[in-house]
């Protein structure tokens, strides 16, 4: 029983990673980023070709992975995000454009990898570390997880504790307030983009020896990872983090003693539920209900 | 007296929506203080916010110090010295009182001016002093409002643009926050505002504009103003000699 919810919680600060990128641009921008997740799987193969070609270490390849996605990130603000006229129609303009640049990335993928199925193997991957004697962790999940708490713990004393991160922050709270105390918010929205999009690469490195991939796969995962960020609370990053942890161990416990298929269905319910019942998701900002 | 805000002829508005703001004059006086007032729909709001940079300029001419701001953010607008209190959620709510204070201190870039400026502003405001470790949306109305000008004290601007100081505040409270505009006022700074309140923003003011459908109306000393009957007639309505609000 503490081994599954262990599992869990190994889990859900990998799934955390993944959504901080995604919960940081929605929080700057107000953009759903759809593509968040194909670009993830991006990272993966830039890391499967690290690997294959270089034998280098996916956790390792992060150190271009991060820093290449970073300026990926910024590119895609400057060529496109940041094009979208602010009008009432915001919103829905950049989920369409965001579609469409998952589906180019996906299209992209499959040309030069086609469908089939990759992953990364070190040896980590498919180990185990024995905690007690009853207790094993598998070890690739919890090198992933260690690497993610630093990740986040570093995303976390930049927003809290440097003056540019206050001033994303302030950015996700209020932009006209923060604009009217000297914040250049169109500079914090492609430094939050940059930042996001390396969040992707730093996840999709560890997802490469966690998970079979394939172009496709970023579907499932954006579905999940959308989950988080509304039942952690648009806006919100620490949230989403909460959201993450807390379902990975519900979705564990469920997948043991009932299917494996509610790995992934706990998140779909708890996301139907949570836009029924609490719109604002656990932390985010209230939600207006306009008739 | 030199100008150290001019407007000329300004036409503003919202999104694709006529003209809010239809050939809109203005003059502030270096180190004066002056209150537009009017009825609802006059388009005063519209005017601090023009002048803020938060609505675009449709055509004639935004000067601060002789200068052009037109084609500057308002980001950029603030650096020079024209910093505007909104009406609507000036504050970052989800943050601290010293958070917000901190914020106010984005464009010194220096981490110790910044801490001066928070203890002397501490030291003016001092319902602040017990609250810093507050989140800035669970304080009172009044309390907000004194977060907010509060900040504008740090950033030391040359022209303090407030909209509507009073809004949504108990007379005592309400006074409270004109003594604040005043302490302003006495430093040497340059105040705008924009008042529903007739009587307090005029009795406050040197200057008083009046505006009408996007337009100006009068202009003149505030208690001549408040001293015109005509002009108590049309726009003030019986709020001058009552003190309601109009």
């Amino acid at each position: 029983m503490i081994q599954i919810a262990l599992y869990g919680i190994l889990l859900g600060g990998i799934y955390s990673l993944m959504a901080s990128g995604l919960s940081l641009l929605y929080g700057v921008m107000n953009i759903v980023n759809l593509a968040h997740a194909a670009f993830m799987v991006l990272a993966c193969y830039m890391a499967f070709v690290f690997y294959q070609n270089l034998g280098l270490d996916p956790t390792v390849s992060m150190a271009i992975t991060i820093p290449v996605f970073f300026l990926l990130g910024l590119l895609v603000y400057w060529a496109l995000l940041e094009r979208v006229p602010r009008t009432r129609l915001y919103g829905s303009l950049t989920v369409l454009l965001t579609f469409g640049i998952a589906l180019i990335v996906e299209g992209s993928i499959t040309q030069v990898f086609t469908g089939i199925y990759h992953s990364t193997d070190p040896s980590y991957a498919t180990g185990s570390i024995a905690v007690t004697s009853g207790i094993v962790l598998p070890e690739g999940q919890l090198y992933a997880f260690i690497v993610s708490i630093i990740l986040l713990a570093l995303l976390g004393a930049f927003l809290y504790l440097t003056r540019t991160g206050y001033a994303i922050r302030a950015s996700m709270q209020n932009r006209t307030a923060a604009q009217l105390i000297g914040v250049n918010v169109r500079r914090m929205s492609m430094l939050a983009c940059g930042i996001g999009f390396a969040l992707a690469g730093a996840a999709g490195s560890l997802f490469s020896y966690l998970f079979t991939f394939y172009p496709g796969i970023h579907w499932q995962f954006i579905a999940l990872l959308l989950s988080l960020i509304v039942v952690g609370g648009l806006g919100s990053l620490l949230g989403p983090v909460i959201a993450a942890v807390g379902l990975a161990v519900i979705a564990a416990y469920l997948a043991h003693w009932l299917n494996p298929v509610w790995s992934y269905l706990t998140f779909y319910i708890a996301l139907f539920v949570t836009l029924l019942v609490r719109p604002q998701g656990i932390m985010g900002k209230d939600v207006r209900v306009s008739r | 007296m030199t100008a150290i805000l001019e407007l000329t002829s300004v036409h503003a508005g919202y999104g694709n929506d006529p003209d809010i703001l239809k050939g809109v004059d203005l003059r502030v006086e270096e180190g004066g203080s002056c209150c537009i007032i009017g009825p609802n729909g006059a388009g005063k709001s519209t005017v601090l916010k023009t002048i803020a940079g938060i609505l675009p300029l449709r055509s004639g001419e935004v000067l601060f110090k002789g200068r052009s701001l037109a084609k500057l953010r308002p980001d950029q607008r603030i650096r020079k010295g024209v910093c505007f209190v909104s009406q609507d959620q000036p504050l970052f709510g989800a943050m601290s009182v010293h958070e917000n204070l901190t914020m106010a201190g984005y464009i010194l870039n220096d981490r110790r001016e910044t801490a001066k400026r928070i203890r002397h502003a501490l030291d003016v405001f001092p319902v602040l002093a017990e609250k810093q470790k507050q989140r800035a949306r669970t304080l009172s109305g009044g309390q907000q409002q004194v977060l907010a000008l509060a900040r504008a004290w740090i950033i030391k601007p040359d022209v303090l643009m407030v909209d509507e100081p009073s809004l949504g505040l108990s007379p005592q409270v309400r006074g409270s926050v004109f003594e604040i505009l005043q302490t302003f006022k006495d430093s040497g700074m340059t105040v705008l505002i924009v008042e529903q309140n007739v009587n307090e923003g005029l009795a406050f003011a040197d200057w008083g504009y009046v505006l009408d459908l996007g337009r100006n109306e009068f202009d003149g000393a505030s208690k001549d103003i408040l001293a015109n009957p005509k002009i108590r007639e049309l726009y003030l309505g019986k709020s001058v000699t009552s003190g309601a609000d109009s």
